[in-house]
């Protein structure tokens, strides 16, 4: 059902891009197309905010409780700790999700688009050829070589995807439809993946804390 | 329950925007106008409701730290895993960096009205986008923001129509700022390079779409406005 709507959902802003003739992005001069896309996607970031709100609400309680008994729950940190590490990619993970052959060179922005697509569907970790990627690692093509993160990797490829499957099925069957008029794509939902390779974090040396 | 009625309105939209796309009948003018306006009225309310909850959101996180600043003080256990905490919240943009940096700025260009050039190259779409962070992190950038929100790990552009979406939500309309932190001469000369964004330059000659960046000695980017969610991924041991 969900595949069926991502599918509808691709192809419809297909069209609505190819016959767009003037774009406007003020609501008021939106054409009704955009307006209902904008809703579905703002009603998806709602509910994911709403659980962001319990999730916090929950952590806030387990910190109290044992404020309130006199003492301090560390291990409520350490919590939130390992979440930030994982989605930093600083920590090994494990999870289902997708494995993702890829037969053939791809593009540095075919590439990119994919991750977008897998992200937008809830991806929560990528590792490709065994390299972890991350939001900031830089995706490069030299040649027929792709250079994640200034190593160079060849094809063929294997993307691994952690997130809900039923939910990254239809994000790479949209990607792989572009690409398989030139290389072979072959998906394959996991029960449980392994991404092993871990980023370490690079200090700042430009940044500084506060606005 | 919200996950159901959300996916049960995508489901009615979807067959809604097929019937829009596909039907031969126009609908009444009466009807089309009131349509319209609920539309339109919708994204009014759920866009006030995102603000309201990325309030509620900010709200519960600095509870959260107070609650986990006075277990910092009542033990050294948990001063010790509260002081990595605070470097991985500034590691996952959860923190406001200032710096220098550069500042790219982008807008669209005039639609040539030629039957014959239907690739809207005159408009900055999200992949323009994601290929200037992407260019920006090769170059060394430490942070990056666009339209004051923060780019972290879970970020994705998305587009729903005309429109581009960042992070939970957010809309962004043009004209575009792309904000890095970082050493304004490499990022400068990553986006100088003729070899990079060659594609969006050329649309910015053919079609007038606005691409130019400025080096300086101080940007400020906010932190991320909303938190992170883990669901499918475990620590492995």
């Amino acid at each position: 059902m969900i595949s069926l709507i991502g599918l509808a959902l691709g192809f419809l802003i297909v069209i609505q891009l190819r016959s767009q003739a003037a774009v406007a992005r003020t609501l008021a001069a939106q054409d009704d197309t955009s307006v209902a896309l904008l809703i579905n996607d703002l009603n998806r970031a709602n509910n994911q905010l709403i659980q962001q709100t319990a999730a916090l609400s929950q952590q806030e309680a387990q910190l109290r409780q044992a404020l309130t008994a006199g003492g301090a729950d560390s291990q409520a940190i350490e919590k939130e700790l390992t979440m930030l590490r994982e989605i930093s990619g600083e920590a090994p993970v494990r999870g289902p999700g997708l494995q993702i052959g890829i037969q053939g060179s791809i593009m540095d922005f075919e590439l990119q688009d994919a991750l977008n697509s897998l992200r937008n569907a809830g991806a929560e970790a990528f590792s490709l050829n065994g390299y972890r990627i991350i939001g900031s690692t830089p995706i490069i093509s030299r040649g027929q070589n792709l250079l994640i993160g200034g190593r160079s990797l060849s094809a063929p490829f294997t993307l691994l995807v952690i997130g809900d499957p039923e939910q990254l099925q239809p994000a790479a069957d949209l990607s792989a439809s572009t690409l398989q008029t030139r290389v072979q794509v072959n998906i394959q939902r996991k029960t449980d993946i392994s991404i092993t390779d871990v980023i370490a974090s690079r200090p700042l040396i430009y940044a500084q804390l506060g606005r | 329950m919200t996950v159901l009625a959300s996916v049960s309105l995508a489901t009615f939209l979807v067959t809604g925007l097929a019937a829009t796309q596909f039907r031969s009948q126009p609908l009444p003018p009466s009807n089309r106008l009131a349509r319209e306006q609920a539309l339109r009225q919708s994204v009014n309310q759920l866009e006030d409701q995102n603000r309201a909850l990325k309030a509620r959101v900010q709200t519960l996180q600095a509870s959260v730290k107070s609650g986990e600043d006075e277990s910092a003080r009542r033990s050294s256990a948990a001063q010790q895993v509260k002081t990595q905490l605070d470097d991985e919240k500034t590691v996952a943009g959860l923190t406001a960096l200032h710096g220098p940096g550069v500042t790219v700025l982008l807008h669209d260009g005039s639609d040539p009205n030629d039957p014959a050039d239907r690739s809207l190259g005159w408009t900055v779409h999200y992949q323009d986008l994601q290929d200037i962070v992407n260019l920006l992190w090769a170059s060394g950038a430490e942070a990056i923001a666009v339209n004051g929100q923060r780019i972290v790990p879970t970020t994705a552009f998305h587009y729903a129509g005309v429109n581009i979406l960042v992070n939970n939500g957010s809309r962004l309309s043009a004209p575009y700022t792309v904000t890095a932190i970082g050493d304004p001469s490499s990022l400068a000369t990553g986006l100088g390079n003729p070899d990079q964004l060659a594609e969006l330059k050329s649309r910015s000659r053919i079609y007038g779409l606005g691409l130019s960046w400025v080096r300086s000695t101080r940007v400020s980017l906010p932190a991320y406005d909303a938190t992170f969610l883990v669901k499918y991924a475990q620590p492995l041991s």
